[in-house]
């Protein structure tokens, strides 16, 4: 990727170099967004059986609104914090902190969900990887895999954007090939409508159905990590990203659509009694369900032969892609965190040699590494394994890792569309060169505004998904909340400690910042007209204010 | 990739998308007529040509660009 390095911010100021073409910010997203399919299908399969394609349709449309949220925020404020960024500036610090620690919880999960993930997909080519077959070998790997990545981070080597880009592409004709093949040759509309009704999920299986396929969309914060450094922002990223929005919505809904109405090329393999089992419930099972997208692929005809062998090897480089984008982006997210004073600076501290914030990467690789362990245990201890059916239902390894996924993004896009509201009426000035459809305009303290009714329905749904995966998942209930209660009694000693507003926010000159932004976006039209909107507003409120200074006598 | 090359690749691509989707919504209207059930079908078609449709207009915006 073309991401600036993190170690060079501090010595030479931060100015990130805008190099990103159309094609390099929508295979950026791909790879982080792209991936979640490989992750999401076979436990969505597990969870919803056949619903699976209304869990996805559901969550799909909410993703879509959260995507057009994300697009307008990062066209009219390109910086890389993302859904931090956004809430921090339009609900203040302390929401700002609650959204930030959110995606942290998200970026440590995706460092250790992809990276097992990634290890599934490889078992499928070499056997002796397999979780339920060698639970230690498992973990040692995907231990092992962990502490590379972070290891690499700290020395700063990336993968390159050339690289990421050639994966995506790939990736996307390899996965246009297989669905080309699947619904040309093998796909039953009647098998389909068939297997919906009597395999349709209990409605709790379906809420966490539903709350699981949210996972399958997570990643937004790569679209405005890749605003800060794409050239004139405002018009590529609107373009791109609703081009990767429908990609992956297209993806996600193909793949459920195709499990649950697919004649298989092959005969399936009979279950554990001996049973004949149909291709959703194979795929959903605790073998495959790490790797569905592979197994899937291998059963679509003709090309799965082909697909046999390089799916799972392709599917495995593009989780690791994923999983590194985790290290990487936590890292930079508390970075930015503690530039605002919303963590300790200890996050900003870079090694001396290698110049990257080694202290960031170490603590959420460390966290990832009590997740992987907190995930494996119940594997690796027949013990273990008994606490965990009593208390939390026999929730496997890969389950409860979706769940804290799916809560920590549940948490932070619920926060990005109040913030996208607040900005709307409060932040009226930036100019928006794309806007979420649908709005209805009024004046609000003397300002010509616009709400956004699809961010409203955004945020219902994307807080019926969290109230989903409060009720479905015994874990995330618990283990979700506790972090940020967690997060939010250590922000609130660090802010008393170093003296700044503990539940209020500190002066912010966001003028200042917005002209900063546009001018280094290139964006000279855009940072033209915000000036002289806040001229316009500015003469508007003097005149407003002398005509109550004129009246007030007279009263 | 650049550019109005960068357009016409996408544009191709969202060929592919427009077939696919027709023929998903073509033969789940033939195969199950308009059921509920096959709601979700429907959505993945209809995305497919919307999808398609905006590549299209990217690509005449390139051109328009270009010119």
């Amino acid at each position: 990727m073309a991401t600036a390095n993190l170690a060079t911010a501090p010595a030479e100021e931060p100015s990130l170099r805008r190099s990103v073409t159309p094609w390099g910010s929508f295979s950026w997203g791909y790879s982080d967004v792209g991936a979640d399919i490989f992750v999401g299908l076979g436990l969505v399969l597990g969870a919803a059986a056949g619903a699976s394609n209304v869990a996805f349709l559901f969550a799909g449309i909410v993703y879509v609104c959260i995507g057009l949220a994300y697009t307008e925020l990062a066209a009219a404020y390109p910086v890389a914090g993302g859904g931090q960024y956004f809430v921090f500036r339009g609900l203040g610090d302390i929401f700002g902190f609650i959204a930030g620690w959110a995606v942290l919880l998200d970026f440590t999960i995706d460092i250790v969900l992809f990276a097992w993930s990634c290890i599934d997909y490889l078992s499928k080519l070499v056997p002796v990887l397999s979780f339920v077959d060698h639970p230690w070998v498992h973990f040692i790997v995907v231990f092992i895999v962990i502490a590379g990545l972070a290891i690499l981070n700290i020395i700063g080597v990336r993968e390159s954007s050339a690289f990421n880009e050639f994966v995506s592409g790939l990736d996307v004709v390899s996965e246009t090939t297989i669905l080309f093949f699947g619904f040309l040759f093998a796909f039953q509309p009647h098998l389909l409508v068939h297997t919906m009704s009597v395999s349709w999920p209990t409605p709790f299986n379906l809420m966490n159905g539903v709350s699981l396929a949210i996972i399958s969309f997570v990643g937004l914060e790569s679209i405005s990590q890749a605003a800060q450094e794409t050239q004139r922002p405002a018009s590529v990223i609107p373009r791109t990203s609703i081009s990767l929005i429908l990609t992956i919505l297209i993806f996600a809904l193909a793949y459920s659509n195709l499990a649950l109405g697919m004649q298989p090329w092959r005969a399936i393999p009979p279950d554990a009694h001996g049973h004949a089992q149909a291709l959703w419930h194979y795929l959903g099972n605790e073998n495959n369900n790490g790797a569905a997208v592979a197994v899937l692929a291998s059963y679509v005809p003709y090309f799965g032969v082909l697909a046999a062998l390089y799916v799972p090897l392709l599917g495995a480089i593009l989780l690791l892609i994923s999983s590194n984008s985790g290290v990487f982006g936590s890292s930079r997210i508390a970075y930015a965190m503690s530039g605002t004073n919303l963590l300790p600076s200890i996050f900003q501290r870079v090694h001396k040699k290698f110049r990257t914030p080694a202290i960031s990467i170490m603590t959420f690789c460390g966290f990832a590494i009590i997740e992987l362990i907190f995930a494996s245990l119940p594997s690796l201890s027949p013990p273990v394994k008994h606490v965990y059916a009593r208390l939390f239902r026999g929730e496997d390894g890969i389950t409860f890792l979706g769940d804290l996924y799916a809560f920590g993004a549940a948490a932070s896009y619920s926060f990005v569309f109040i913030a996208l509201i607040a900005l709307r009426l409060n932040d009226s000035q930036s100019p928006r060169r794309f806007k979420m459809p649908f709005n209805v305009p009024f004046t609000y303290r003397g300002n010509r505004v616009e709400f956004p009714v699809v961010a409203v329905i955004g945020f219902f749904g994307i807080v019926s998904i969290l109230a989903f995966t409060m009720i479905t998942h015994e874990i995330g209930r618990v283990a979700g909340p506790l972090w940020i209660l967690c997060g939010i009694g250590g922000y609130l000693i660090y802010r008393r400690h170093k003296a700044l507003p503990v539940f209020g926010s500190q002066t912010h000159d966001w003028r200042k910042a917005q002209i900063n932004i546009l001018q280094e976006a290139g964006e000279l039209e855009m940072m033209d007209e915000y000036l002289l909107n806040v001229r316009r507003m500015d003469v508007a409120a003097a005149a407003a204010a002398a005509a109550v200074a004129g009246k007030g006598p007279a009263r | 990739m650049r550019g109005e090359a960068y357009a016409r690749v996408r544009l191709v691509t969202g060929a592919v998308f427009a077939v696919l989707g027709g023929t998903i919504v073509v033969r789940t209207l033939l195969d199950s007529g308009l059921s509920l059930r096959a709601l979700p079908a429907f959505a993945l078609g209809a995305a497919m040509i919307l999808l398609a449709v905006f590549r299209f207009r990217d690509y005449l915006t390139a051109r328009r660009t270009r010119s």
